[in-house]
């Protein structure tokens, strides 16, 4: 029996931040390594001291394994390997070691030079952590050593995302990251094959969420739009390079075209030349419609979605903008963001999650009145919207993944204990597979039945198979053998044969046991007596009466003697060998019993 | 519309069920998926008054859910209580469930009411009331009403027969009214200090035919007179009428609905009054459309009515394709908001909207 402990230093009932940590068979795997985007000190990090108390994380981690590019999920990995210390393996996708040193060094500038915190990682660490990175191809089976083998899953979600197998020998544990059961306009759903794993560990976010149709918040969407162009107002989209940007492109041109509206949009140009980079990334990652689309032009060959300049900001007239970075932070989007703040009949449209001391998080939490460099107040006239496309797996999601992978057990991560117990009760029922939810820092242990495989002798195996009943394709069938253990190999061989190779002798075991019986007749009457009870009794078994004076039950001798100071007692000798041991017993304690008198 | 917002069940239901504290709950009845019961909480973007198109919090929570064997197609909130009450069909007893959402968030089953039904296919349609101790009415038939008393499970009424006809729906009027649709479209009328007297209050004619009905009447006031509030009855080829219980006699109004014909059964035919708009109805139940009137302006001339409002969401919602479209399990109105409907399809789809009245009213 063999455990994989599951231990939660950052997630586990904890909404924020993922780190789990892994021991299976005796490796040990950090899954994850996320920040708390809540916090602003310390406890913005896990807490690795849980990990190990003395020793180096890099003799006691075999690898790290990042699920995607969200800091809460990779936010913490320059820290812990940087500055905790961690040399050894890194695992991600190809997207995900691209995309994140990005997010990364962007969240390094806010929080150091924005809001000038000391205690955090520096650029040059950033460069040091992602050396240690390998990327690795979906379905690709890589070999950490060994014994520990990984091999990553499309997770859909953003992208690059993928769910992580992880085995060991025949022990394995699937990790899902963040996923999405449901194809969007640019991504494919996630996707698992029958691994049938002894863990799978899910998040579980929006497990008790029913989320609102795609098509109704498209909708709403594309309707502040037309409402604010209408108006003759500007509307402002700040975007990360790639990803949504691409889905709310799509979604613009195919409106725009069919109200044959003329207001401008417009991509900004820095988008073009990150978005150059990574589209050999992202087509393999993307789902079929869009590789098709692309195949078909290029992608900023919209008919209504032009090159940005930056005088264009000045132009009267409506217009819509998407403009990079993606939380009005920094550079292009923020300095467009300052132009049209004052004007009522603008609009700013923020796209996902902004990270707290970003001029995205400050208006998306209603501050209407900003401080910009030189102690410049700004105001915000425009309307800020929050929009949010980013897609998780819900509890239909969920059911439907514990379909596909079929695992042992299921563990649920990033939710609230109270909230999931309803959940917990339907995977139960519905799989027949326990499942756990471990509070932050909590170890939970899960047992697992590994399979051995043994080889099997065919000398052996033909014997046995021709001992009993017809051997039923169905239905298991109990052998015997020895099992020879030699370095990894294990070989289940006749009990002769592994005498033989191991030059040992055969031993017999032979037990003999004394029994006095009154009886003050010849030894020979004696045995004539006893021959006739056991005959009388063991009337299934082979009793007999040999010409020497002996009797056998089956294989088990039986003599008698006088005893040699008391003429009135004999001596019956019962003697067997182990294998006989549970006839012999009973023929003792049976003639223990004494004779009856009446036998003649 | 003011405002539509669509979701998507695992698995379509056939009832929604309104409670206090803004809570909603619905009964998925899915063949993989089994059969639950969710208490859900709507997205605080539908709670406030002005709309937030882009609002964060837009989804529908599951505050907590329970698991049934059998398929559940009735549900009741047991008044002043944390009880709720199922039926349905492949089940002859009623449930009974516990909602501690505070604790934690598993949906009870506490205890069965036995009940006499006994045919597969149908059952029993309920109605609760808390007045002196919680009762629950049911019955699958005319024959078959009761009414128990929840806690203790006692029966403390039976309703004498007057046929055998399968019922539609109940209701208590007041705190000893009952009222008795059944299919055939015949009204029966009960009074529970006298449970030999159950009178009809209309009568169908004798010779059969295949039109079923259904009622809708307004939540009454508890332990008033009897509620002037009148009685709507729909019909499956989209007959509306309106009834004044206190002289049935002649009805005060009656309308036609513009449905498809032939119609697509009776099984979930809905017609129910607005909490809050005098006069103002919806049906359901014909196609994947839900209409809503302004039964004011009707009289008994049987013309055809023009609907205020159709909501034909769940007609497109769905993801295409050759399957046959969806049509509407259930609608029920919002119990504060006045022109917010929820209604669900086959599909599994629930829809929340509230449309604008067209110009002229406010």
């Amino acid at each position: 029996v063999s455990l994989v402990f599951c231990w939660c230093p950052g997630a586990g009932q904890d909404v924020g931040r993922s780190c789990i940590l892994v021991s299976i068979a005796g490796k040990n795997v950090m899954l994850d390594c996320g920040m708390h985007m809540g916090y602003n000190d310390d406890r913005r990090f896990p807490d690795f001291s849980y990990i190990t108390q003395n020793g180096r994380l890099t003799d006691f981690l075999d690898c790290v394994i990042i699920s995607h590019f969200h800091l809460d999920h990779c936010g913490a990995l320059p820290y812990f390997s940087e500055m905790v210390g961690y040399d050894g393996p890194i695992y991600m996708t190809h997207p995900t070691k691209a995309i994140c040193p990005i997010l990364l060094e962007d969240y390094r500038k806010i929080t150091v030079d924005k809001k000038g915190e000391t205690n955090f990682f520096t650029s040059q660490m950033i460069k040091d952590c992602m050396k240690k990175v390998v990327a690795v191809h979906l379905h690709q089976t890589v070999q950490v050593d060994e014994e520990l083998e990984i091999k990553a899953y499309y997770a859909g979600h953003v992208l690059g995302a993928a769910m992580f197998q992880i085995k060991v020998g025949c022990e394995s544990v699937v990790y899902t990251g963040d996923y999405n059961m449901t194809p969007d306009r640019h991504l494919g759903a996630a996707w698992i094959d029958k691994c049938r794993p002894d863990l799978l560990i899910s998040e579980s976010t929006y497990a008790t969420t029913i989320r609102d149709s795609k098509r109704c918040r498209e909708r709403d969407f594309l309707k502040k739009v037309h409402e604010t162009v209408e108006r003759g107002g500007k509307v402002l989209i700040p975007v990360f390079a790639l990803g949504r940007a691409q889905e709310l492109c799509i979604l613009l041109e195919t409106f725009w075209e069919r109200m044959n509206l003329k207001a401008p949009i417009y991509f900004s140009t820095g988008l073009t030349e990150k978005a150059n980079h990574y589209y050999k990334l992202f087509i393999t990652w993307t789902n079929q419609k869009i590789r098709k689309t692309f195949v078909q032009r290029n992608m900023f060959e919209f008919k209504h979605i032009k090159a940005f300049d930056r005088a264009f900001a000045d132009n009267p007239g409506p217009m819509v903008v998407f403009a990079t970075p993606g939380m009005l932070h920094a550079g292009q989007s923020l300095q467009i963001f300052r132009k049209w703040a004052g004007n009522e009949k603008n609009m700013v449209i923020m796209p996902g999650y902004c990270v707290q001391g970003t001029v995205g998080h400050k208006i998306l939490s209603g501050q209407r009145k900003l401080e910009m460099e030189g102690r410049q107040i700004l105001e915000v006239k425009m309307q800020v919207e929050y929009m949010s496309f980013s897609a998780h797996a819900d509890a239909k999601g969920i059911m439907q993944l514990i379909r596909q992978a079929e695992p042992r057990n299921v563990l649920l991560v990033h939710g609230e204990a109270k909230k999931m117990e309803f959940l917990k009760q339907k995977i139960e029922q519905e799989f027949h597979v326990s499942c756990f939810m471990p509070a932050n820092g909590e170890t939970t242990t899960i047992l697992t039945n590994p399979c051995i495989p043994v080889d099997i002798s065919l000398g052996l195996l033909k014997r046995e198979t021709a001992i009993g009943p017809l051997p039923d394709a169905k239905k298991p069938k109990l052998m015997h053998g020895t099992l020879l253990m030699k370095d990894n190999s294990f070989r289940l061989v006749s009990p002769e044969q592994a005498l033989k190779e191991l030059g040992l002798a055969e031993h017999q075991l032979r037990f003999t046991c004394r029994v006095h019986i009154q009886d003050p007749r010849k030894e020979h009457e004696t045995v004539l007596r006893v021959y006739n009870h056991l005959k009388g009794i063991l009337k299934d078994y082979s009793v007999q009466h040999l010409p020497d004076g002996s009797i056998t039950v089956e294989s088990i001798l039986i003599q008698a003697t006088a005893h040699s100071e008391d003429q009135g007692t004999k001596v019956l000798l019962v003697s067997w060998t182990y294998q006989d041991e549970e006839l012999g017993s009973y023929l003792t304690s049976l003639l223990k019993k004494g004779l009856p008198q009446s036998t003649p | 519309y003011r405002d539509l917002y669509t979701f998507e069940l695992q698995a379509p239901t056939r009832l929604i069920e309104c409670a206090r504290g803004n809570r909603v709950c619905v009964a998925t009845n899915g063949q993989s998926d089994g059969n639950e019961i969710l208490q859900l909480i709507p997205p605080p973007a539908l709670l406030t008054k002005e709309t937030q198109g882009l609002c964060p919090e837009r989804d529908f929570k599951v505050e907590c859910g329970g698991i049934s064997e059998c398929p559940v197609y009735s549900l009741k909130y047991v008044p002043d209580t944390s009880l709720l009450v199922t039926s349905g069909p492949s089940d002859s007893s009623l449930q009974v469930w516990q909602v501690s959402a505070e604790d934690s968030d598993v949906i009870k089953s506490v205890s069965t009411i036995a009940t006499e039904n006994g045919i597969a296919q149908s059952w029993a349609k309920i109605a609760t009331i808390s007045a002196r101790t919680p009762w629950v009415l049911h019955g699958s038939r005319l024959d078959r009403v009761q009414i128990t008393e929840v806690e203790s499970r006692k029966n403390v009424y039976t309703a004498a027969s007057r046929g055998s006809e399968e019922l539609s729906n109940l209701a208590f009027l007041d705190c000893n009214t009952l009222l008795l649709c059944c299919a055939t479209g015949r009204l029966c009328l009960g009074d529970i200090r006298q449970p030999q007297a159950l009178m009809e209050a209309v009568s169908v004619p004798l010779a059969p035919c295949s039109e079923q009905w259904c009622m809708g009447t307004r939540h009454g006031a508890q332990c008033s007179e009897l509620s002037s509030q009148p009685v709507a009855r729909l019909s499956s080829r989209g007959l509306l009428t309106l009834i004044d219980l206190r002289k049935t006699s002649e009805f005060l109004a009656l309308a036609k609905a513009r449905v498809p014909s032939p119609g697509s059964g009776a099984e979930f035919l809905c017609v129910s009054w607005a909490p809050a708009l005098e006069g103002y109805l919806a049906i359901s139940g014909f196609d994947g459309t839900v209409h809503v009137y302004d039964s004011q302006s009707w009289d008994s001339s049987g013309r055809e009515a023009e609907p205020i409002f159709v909501h034909k969401g769940h007609a497109f919602g769905g993801a295409g394709g050759s399957r046959d479209p969806p049509l509407v399990t259930v609608h029920t109105w919002h119990l504060q908001k006045p022109r917010t409907l929820l209604s669900a399809a086959s599909d599994g789809s629930l829809h929340v909207w509230d449309w604008v009245q067209p110009c002229g009213k406010c």
